[in-house]
C-alpha cells in the first residue's frame, strides 16, 4: 500500500520562549536529535525552527503510517531523525504566497527517519513564515507533489476548507473529472473521481494562515 | 480530587488551544482534542505541559501518548498524582 504524510507550521504561531525550556523540546526530541543539533550544520538553524521542522517530520511519518496501520498512536519520541542533509541553497528567504516542490528542489532539507521497523526519507522546506514537510518511503521523490498556499481566514472550518481545495486544485492537472475529497474512519484524506475512489494516497495540513498537501502522482504522470 | 472537578479544571487548561469554545463547554470523557476540539496537534505538549503545572505532576512518554481524549488526560493525570502523593 502507498502512503504519503505531510505537515505545515506556521511560524508566527511558534513560542519561541517556551521552545527552547528542555521541558518542552525533550518532549519531542530524543536524545541522538539533541545531539543531532550539535552537528555544524545543523547548527545553522535557529533551534526553534530545529525542534519544530523535527516536529514536523514526525507528524508527516505519523500520518504516512496511520495509513498503512490505523492503530498507530502519534509517540514523537520514537519517531527518530537520522539524518539531515542542509540544502545547497539557502532556504531560509521570505514568505511566498504560493509555492510547490519542482521534484528538483535544491533549497530544501532531506533527511531519513525511523519508527520501528519503518524507514522513511523526508523533504522539507523553510522560510520566514513557514516550515513544510513531507515524507516518503524512497529517497527519491519524483512521484511526490507537495505544496503550500497561503490564506486569509485562520478560523479552523476554512483552514479545512482552503486545504482540500488547493489539492483539488493541484489534483485536477492531472485528474479530469469531478473530483471530491472524502475522510476515511481513521481520518486521512480519500480522494474521488467521478464518483470512484483513485487510490491516489493524499495528506493535508493546515496551521495558521498556511494550508499544504501531498499526493502521490501515479508514474504515468511523472516527467523523466 | 474526583474526575468531575479535574474535567472542569482541564476546560482551562484547554481553553487557550481550540477556537471551539462551543464544543469546550460541553465536552465530555469521550470528548477528542484534536477531531472534537480542533486542537493542532503541535500545542498537544503545550497542553502536556500545562497539565503538569497546574497538577504539579511529571507526565512521562508513555502517558502522553495516551492524552488524546479528555477521558484518558484524567486517567493519566490522577494516575500521576496518585504517584506523587
Amino acid at each position: 500500500m502507498r502512503s504519503t504524510g505531510n505537515d505545515i507550521v506556521a511560524l508566527a504561531l511558534v513560542n519561541k520562549q517556551r521552545t527552547g525550556q528542555v521541558r518542552f523540546y525533550s518532549k519531542i526530541l530524543s536524545v541522538s536529535e539533541q545531539e543531532l543539533y550539535h552537528q555544524p550544520e545543523t547548527q545553522q538553524l535557529p533551534f526553534e525552527s530545529y525542534v519544530w521542522l523535527l516536529w514536523s517530520v514526525k507528524e508527516s511519518t505519523f500520518k504516512y503510517l496511520k495509513r498503512l496501520d490505523p492503530t498507530l498512536i502519534f509517540s514523537p519520541i520514537n519517531i527518530i531523525i537520522q539524518h539531515i542533509v542542509i540544502p545547497r541553497v539557502s532556504s531560509d528567504g521570505p514568505a511566498v504566497a504560493e509555492w510547490e516542490s519542482t521534484g528538483e528542489d535544491s533549497d530544501v532539507y532531506c533527511g531519513k527517519v525511523v519508527c520501528g521497523v519503518h524507514t522513511l526519507y523526508f523533504r522539507a522546506k523553510i522560510n520566514e513564515a513557514w516550515i513544510a514537510t513531507v515524507v516518503n518511503n524512497d529517497e527519491c521523490f519524483d512521484d511526490v507533489c507537495w505544496g503550500v498556499k497561503s490564506i486569509v481566514n485562520p478560523g479552523y472550518k476554512y483552514q479545512s476548507l482552503e486545504a482540500r481545495l488547493a489539492l483539488i486544485y493541484k489534483l485536477s492537472g492531472f485528474l479530469p473529472g469531478d473530483l471530491r475529497i472524502e475522510k476515511s474512519p481513521v481520518g486521512y484524506p480519500v480522494i474521488v473521481n467521478n464518483d470512484e475512489e483513485t487510490g491516489v494516497p493524499a495528506s493535508l495540513a493546515h496551521d495558521g494562515y498556511f494550508v499544504a498537501y501531498s499526493f502521490l502522482l501515479h508514474p504515468e504522470y511523472v516527467c523523466d | 480530587m474526583d474526575r468531575k472537578t479535574i474535567l472542569t479544571e482541564l476546560k482551562k487548561v484547554l481553553a487557550p488551544y481550540t477556537e471551539n469554545k462551543e464544543m469546550l463547554d460541553g465536552i465530555n470523557e469521550d470528548t477528542d482534542l484534536i477531531r472534537d476540539l480542533k486542537i493542532n496537534s503541535a500545542n498537544l505538549v503545550d497542553i502536556i505541559i500545562d497539565a503538569e503545572s497546574t497538577y504539579n505532576i511529571e507526565i512521562d512518554f508513555d502517558s502522553a501518548d495516551r492524552m488524546y481524549k479528555v477521558g484518558s488526560c484524567i486517567d493519566v493525570i490522577i494516575e500521576k498524582m496518585n504517584q506523587s502523593a
